[in-house]
């Protein structure tokens, strides 16, 4: 008898995140525009969502209640982590959103991001203030790191 | 499974419908070339991308009739392999994948709801061609090939997507969609060709009865838009049973008209008579595109506009 096919299983409890406030709103994209200088006008177009440990971005819609109806499985792009008592950039989010940054951006050579994504952490000196950093190369923008003083950790999925 | 021995007969059935027969024949005998579209949401500079590519060996040219798609030479190139994919830059898809997105003419703003949407090559176009502004429901009725979807709406950066797991003739009324896209799951006869391994779907699964699934998805779809909405109807097959015979099937049992629509590839119209049966006139609006014409995967097309 052949073997059965194992298959995922549809999340049928899974709910809308939830849309949050302009306060909540403002912190988060506070945080954006603090650290890397990207406006909060940038994301003036979407809607910022919430679950219980991410942020989410979704094009805002003419009415949002007729979609609130049916079963989702994922809503928009993954925008931003909580993580304890801070906020992360995600990778998905710096890689759509990063070429509008004007600081916090580390750019490496290519062999320095060859190292970066092999060995996971990178001897980097930069007058760059601690904190999450984008990492770019050769013009491209890869994704997240962390800068502390004399390193670089890699956040590369 | 068909062998290119049996191609002929096989297609001898469509005799009558594929132009030049003898060219399409010899046609199945060479490999498509090697397409891909640059993902305006993540990339602004196509420079960044050519070069790229270039330096790890391909041959880069754009495709002057559809924007933002690119031809690569060798064929056998591995794009998805490269940095450029990684970085959600490109898409690789068949230039005729565009075309039912090119016909549906998506709008910032609008609901559209692109009934099976997996692994994604339609609803990411959709969403680059709406500045990631329109409002797109992705459904699949698989959760396997979901997570497909999901990872290149990821990759690509698209925020105006949300994804769901219904079966699409039961998906549920309540939202107002202005336009649909119903790319039908299908014998996928435009995409044979020798080398090619897979089975032609309904002899493989021998009970699948594609016709009466692709109706049902057709019927729910028209039923699902707002009245003055838009769905459009695509498969990649020539098989009349699936396109024509579907589309006239809806023409009977609802209130709807086909649109004719202008295509930047060669196209035939829509058959309005098969095996002794006469077919709704509408039906010479809706286009053909086959293989050996257009150098991509045949297609048929048919937009369809809800008048009640």
């Amino acid at each position: 008898m052949g073997k059965k096919a194992r298959r995922k299983k549809i999340h049928q409890q899974a709910v809308w995140p939830r849309v949050v406030n302009l306060e909540e709103r403002a912190q988060v994209l506070s945080f954006w525009e603090e650290r890397f200088g990207i406006p909060k006008e940038t994301f003036d177009p979407y809607l910022l969502l919430s679950t219980a440990k991410n942020y989410w971005l979704f094009a805002t819609p003419p009415e949002l209640k007729p979609l609130q109806s049916l079963r989702v499985q994922t809503v928009g792009l993954l925008f931003t982590r909580k993580v304890s008592h801070y906020l992360k950039p995600t990778t998905t989010a710096i890689q759509r959103f990063g070429h509008l940054a004007t600081k916090n951006v580390v750019k490496l050579s290519f062999g320095e991001l060859d190292r970066l994504r092999r060995e996971r952490k990178l001897a980097y000196e930069t007058d760059l203030s601690e904190g999450y950093v984008i990492i770019s190369c050769e013009g491209k923008i890869w994704g997240c790191g962390l800068y502390l003083p004399g390193r670089l950790i890699s956040y590369l999925p | 499974m068909v062998t290119l021995a049996e191609a002929p007969a096989y297609f001898s059935r469509y005799q009558e419908i594929i132009p030049d027969f003898e060219g399409f024949l010899a046609h199945l005998k060479r490999d498509l070339p090697l397409y891909f579209r640059l993902n305006t949401l993540k990339c602004r500079d196509p420079e960044l991308v050519i070069k790229g590519l270039e330096r790890q060996g391909a041959k880069v040219c754009p495709v002057p009739q559809i924007p933002h798609f690119y031809r690569v030479e060798p064929k056998n190139f591995p794009l998805g392999n490269t940095e450029e994919y990684y970085l959600g830059y490109i898409y690789p898809m068949t230039l005729n994948s565009a075309l039912p997105v090119l016909a549906l003419d998506p709008k910032p703003g609008e609901f559209i709801l692109d009934l099976c949407a997996a692994p994604g090559s339609k609803t990411t176009l959709i969403a680059q061609a709406t500045d990631d502004r329109a409002i797109i429901v992705a459904n699949d009725r698989r959760l396997d090939r979901l997570t497909a979807l999901v990872a290149n709406l990821k990759r690509l950066g698209i925020a105006c997507a949300l994804t769901t797991v219904y079966r699409g003739e039961e998906f549920p009324h309540g939202v107002p969609f202005d336009k649909i896209l119903v790319d039908a799951p299908c014998s996928g006869e435009g995409r044979y060709r020798q080398g090619y391994e897979g089975e032609l779907l309904y002899q493989k699964e021998g009970h699948t009865n594609l016709p009466a699934i692709q109706k049902g998805l057709l019927i729910r779809a028209f039923d699902l838009v707002r009245p003055g909405g838009v769905v459009v109807y695509s498969t990649c097959t020539i098989n009349p049973d699936e396109n024509e015979m579907v589309v006239d099937y809806l023409l009977r049992k609802r209130q709807g008209r086909l649109l004719a629509c202008k295509y930047p590839q060669p196209s035939h119209p829509g058959i309005t008579e098969w095996e002794g049966r006469v077919l709704h006139p509408d039906l010479e609006k809706a286009a053909r595109f086959f293989p050996h014409e257009t150098e991509s995967v045949g297609f048929f097309i048919a937009k369809i506009e809800r008048l009640i």
